[in-house]
């Protein structure tokens, strides 16, 4: 249920209804000077301005306005036993400030055996501003109070409003009578500064006198309202007797300064009269209340074994590690490599088992190594995971890889022993070093890829101290390659696998598509980086790539002679498209625009947006990483999510780490990631820390999450 | 509520009486800390009788709840409360929430309600106590929804107070709040004395019964 539509409670009759929504109705259209009313059943909320236009250098008057339904009430600076002062949060034009509210004298509100101080009826709380001297006469003077304010009945609803006013600047002030009338008038009934100081001194364990000097004769009502709520014991009776009045402590008896400060009001032949009063508090009392009371003799709890830490630990983490790596060997763009690699075993395992089970080491190594150079990397530059997908000639590099291991695939051309150390190992003719390599090119083909597990782990690992941290990339490594290892040593596995056969043809065929499709997402990563240049330039670049292959494999077995001018023209080739590639394949300086609703991340406009008290949801993602993209696709972009957002004043930034961006990175390691995504949920208030959302979202993590960072809920079809 | 009614002179008699009868601290002003915490004998949601002697020599924590009150409402909705709970219960704590709404008032509920709470919201009291007269209430002095206190296993009340420093509704005050309770009980578990063992309290009011 949502407590911001509760039903009009049962006095509230039609009349009354029509009444309030005369009310409304009149002061938009009475006053210039007043703001749109923010309204609910319990409280029409103003914000009043003595001035329709104000001056350079002038301090004028502004009163947030209170209407309250007959029976409920807002609260005091001090609340009394419950409830809640009303707070605003301002927000001025530059170089204009406001002062504190100027509150008024308190009631007493009693709901036995409790006892609240607040306002009831209508209440005005001003506050000053100060126009600075520089304002310039024909602009604007904007004026935003971001307004909460706790109304009670019995039952307590949080209400907010956010006011505004928008007054011009003219070289005199122009005075709103009737709302300077009003503000004066409560400005005038203000608790005024007592000419003298009054005493407070301790009364037995559990009272305090309080001794007020001066006071005129024949008043009658007098009550004391301090301004901590720790003083006194607010809904005890006040013995009055002349001038002094007999205080119970509080429960929470607590006094910091040799001063307290406080209210008192009265009555006087009739007229309601509140002095604002300062108190020395005798040193006895104020020792008493400073030391906390009466310590409790000390117990010793009964221990109990410590609860299992939830946070990852390193063995979990491990773990994590080991099963995202074996997991990895099914990704798309991997399981066609290490396919092949098995069938080789599987041709050469009739020939020789030791030798297949040094490529097996072969492959290990080579796997273990390649993953220890990117981890050593990824950690020494503080780069985090995927960070070698942010440099769009890598990225477009791994494309032409990518096509090229395609076309391969096909059968389009034969990669000869004599460039074996290109990376193959794709069929059985490898030797030693093609096993090794095998085993790079399949970590080089998997970095694009991110299986369940190895986030947590990956994130876990780069905020650990360097040999934690390269532990699990051996985790990741060892369960990466142990399939093929397995394999490598047991015979009994390799007989498991089909007899080689014309099969194995069509299957590498088929095979190649995936690569194809790994081929493209890389060129639009680049698309995404870089724009159509590099587009234009990845393609270009699997263009030459292909052709310098055929090129070396038409003339392979030709004369030495045309060998040479075939090698010559293919490195000519490759090393002009390279050049070409690094030259416009270049992040644009500036961010892409964003499209759509989705604002830029950064982090002065989540504390600005904090500051305005809005809610902000932050994603960040990247083009390379699907998990990002899988994650918009199910649960940012629905419409249910976009809904509550909208209900909740939630507002959605996106820092995209498709490039390398050192604010993000940051960013990333405050929360304690190495990589994306990462979705911080931040409440609107200024400098409130972010809850930290799963990787895999739904839309109901989302909606929940952004209720809890606005502080309430809302309606979507899922919540009806 | 003006006069003295004979209503309320009535009431005021029987509670007079049953204060001298019990004995306890009932209508002496709240509990305060490093005194007896005030005995009580209290159906919960199961139909048994709960008395705090029953848990001599463990710790007790009270939580007075009203689940409809915007301040409970943030402690729950962030699963604050209930880790709180879940946390205390490790500690070997024993936690009791006690509803003292009366009936036709916020919070109140019936047992079946009250169990379904807790399930729904995850929530996990030792057990929830049933207080529709708000006997337990003014035993205690308890002014707000939620209003903590913690009983050290010798039965001396040994917090009183308010569960964080961050009085406020908004769920964005839960960021960065320092947890009265995990300070106490950390404090008693290291045998220190409790160092704030006396609080503000804040919340939405204890909806009291009328004394009858």
């Amino acid at each position: 249920m949502s407590t911001l539509d509760m039903p009009a409670r049962n006095g509230f009759s039609l009349l009354k209804r029509a009444a309030l929504a005369l009310a409304l109705l009149t002061p938009a259209t009475a006053w210039a000077a007043e703001s749109t009313a923010v309204t609910s059943p319990r409280v029409v909320a103003t914000l009043l301005s003595s001035r329709d236009a104000v001056a350079p250098g002038e301090r004028f008057h502004l009163a947030l306005a209170h209407k309250i339904t007959a029976g409920w009430h807002t609260y005091w600076r001090n609340p009394g036993d419950s409830g809640e002062p009303t707070k605003i949060d301002w927000q001025l034009p530059e170089g204009a400030t406001a002062g504190p509210i100027q509150w008024p004298a308190p009631k007493a509100i009693a709901f036995e055996p409790l006892v609240n101080f607040g306002f009831d009826g209508t209440v005005l709380l001003p506050v000053e501003i100060s126009v600075p001297a520089e304002a310039k006469p024909g602009e604007r003077f904007a004026i935003t109070a971001k307004a909460t304010w706790l109304v009670c009945e019995k039952i307590c609803i949080p209400e907010e409003g956010v006011l505004s006013l928008d007054l011009p600047i003219a070289a005199e002030p122009v005075i709103d009578s009737a709302a300077q009338a009003r503000i004066a008038r409560t400005l005038a009934g203000l608790p005024q500064e007592a000419p003298f100081r009054a005493k407070l001194t301790a009364n037995g364990p559990d009272k305090m006198t309080l001794a007020i000097p001066e006071l005129p004769a024949g008043i009658s009502e007098l009550r004391y309202f301090p301004l901590s709520d720790t003083l006194i014991e607010h809904a005890a009776a006040q013995q009055v007797e002349g001038g002094t009045l007999t205080l119970a402590r509080s429960s929470a008896f607590r006094i910091a300064e040799p001063s307290v400060e406080g209210v008192i009001t009265y009555s006087q032949g009739g007229t309601k009269r509140a002095l604002s009063l300062s108190a020395d508090v005798a040193p006895d009392l104020l020792a008493q209340a400073s030391a906390p009371p009466a310590p409790p003799p000390v117990v010793t709890l009964p221990t109990l074994p410590a609860p299992p830490a939830e946070d990852l630990t390193i063995w979990v983490a491990l773990a994590f590690a080991f099963a995202g790596g074996l997991i990895l060997n099914l990704m798309p763009c991997v399981l066609p490599v290490l396919f092949i690699k098995a069938l080789g075993f599987a041709q050469a395992a009739q020939a020789s088992r030791s030798e297949v089970r040094v490529h097996g080491l072969l492959f290990l190594a080579g796997v273990v190594g390649t993953f220890m150079v990117l981890a050593g990397l990824a950690i020494a530059l503080g780069a985090g995971w995927g960070f070698q997908l942010q440099s769009p000639p890598l990225v477009i590099l791994l494309a032409v890889l990518m096509s090229l291991i395609g076309f391969n695939l096909l059968g389009a051309f034969e990669i000869g022993g004599k460039v074996q150390g290109l990376g193959d190992g794709l069929a059985s003719r490898g030797g030693p070093v093609g096993a090794f390599m095998t085993g790079a090119l399949a970590v080089v083909v998997a970095t694009p890829c991110t299986a369940p597990f190895m986030g947590a782990a990956m994130g876990y690992a780069l905020t650990q101290p360097p040999a934690a941290a390269l532990s699990i990339f051996l985790a990741l490594a060892l369960g990466f390659a142990l399939p093929v290892v397995a394999l490598s040593f047991a015979p009994g596995l390799q007989r498991l696998l089909p007899k080689p056969g014309p099969w194995m043809v069509v299957l590498k065929q088929g095979f190649a598509f995936p690569m194809f499709a790994t081929a493209i997402w890389l060129v639009w990563v680049a698309t995404m980086q870089t724009g159509a240049n590099g587009a234009l330039a990845a393609l270009i670049a699997i263009l030459v790539a292909g052709f310098a292959v055929w090129l070396l494999g038409v003339t392979r077995r030709r004369g030495a002679a045309l060998r040479v001018v075939a090698a010559g023209l293919a490195a000519l080739f490759v090393t002009t498209t390279a050049a070409f590639v690094i030259e416009s394949a270049v992040p644009p300086k500036q961010a892409p625009a964003s499209a759509g609703a989705s604002d830029v991340w950064s982090p002065e406009r989540v504390a600005e947006l904090q500051a305005q008290g809005k809610p902000v949801f932050v994603n960040f993602t990247a083009a390379w990483c699907i998990t990002c993209l899988a994650n918009e696709r199910v649960a940012l972009s629905r419409q249910d999510v976009k809904d509550a957002f909208a209900a909740l004043g939630v507002t959605y930034l996106k820092a995209d780490w498709t490039n390398r961006n050192a604010a993000i990175a940051a960013a990333l390691a405050e929360h304690g990631r190495a990589g994306v995504p990462l979705y911080l949920v931040y409440p609107g208030s200024k400098g409130a820390q972010a809850e930290v959302l799963p990787q895999l979202l739904t839309v109901d993590i989302i909606v929940r999450a952004a209720e809890r960072a606005a502080g309430r809920e809302v309606q979507t079809a899922r919540n009806p | 509520m003006k006069a003295v009614t004979r209503q309320t002179f009535i009431a005021g008699l029987a509670v007079t009486a049953f204060s001298l009868a019990s004995g306890a601290a009932l209508a002496q002003g709240p509990a305060k800390p490093g005194s007896p915490a005030p005995a009580f004998s209290i159906v919960d949601v199961d139909g048994r009788t709960q008395k705090l002697s029953d848990y001599a020599g463990k710790t007790v924590i009270l939580e007075w709840t009203n689940h409809d009150c915007p301040y409970v409402r943030k402690h729950y909705n962030s699963a604050t409360m209930q880790t709180l709970q879940k946390d205390m219960a490790k500690e070997g704590i024993v936690w009791l929430s006690v509803i003292s709404s009366p009936a036709g008032e916020q919070g109140h509920v019936d047992a079946a309600k009250a169990k379904e709470l807790t399930k729904s919201r995850d929530a996990a009291p030792a057990t929830i106590l049933l207080d529709p007269k708000s006997v337990m209430a003014r035993a205690y002095g308890a002014q707000t929804t939620p209003h903590m206190y913690i009983i050290d296993p010798k039965g001396t009340l040994a917090y009183a107070g308010a569960i964080d420093d961050k009085p406020s509704a908004s769920a964005s005050s839960l960021a960065g709040a320092r947890s009265y309770v995990r300070q106490a009980v950390a404090e008693m578990k290291a045998g220190k004395p409790v160092s704030e063992p006396a609080t503000k309290a804040y919340g939405c009011a204890v909806k009291y019964a009328p004394v009858s």
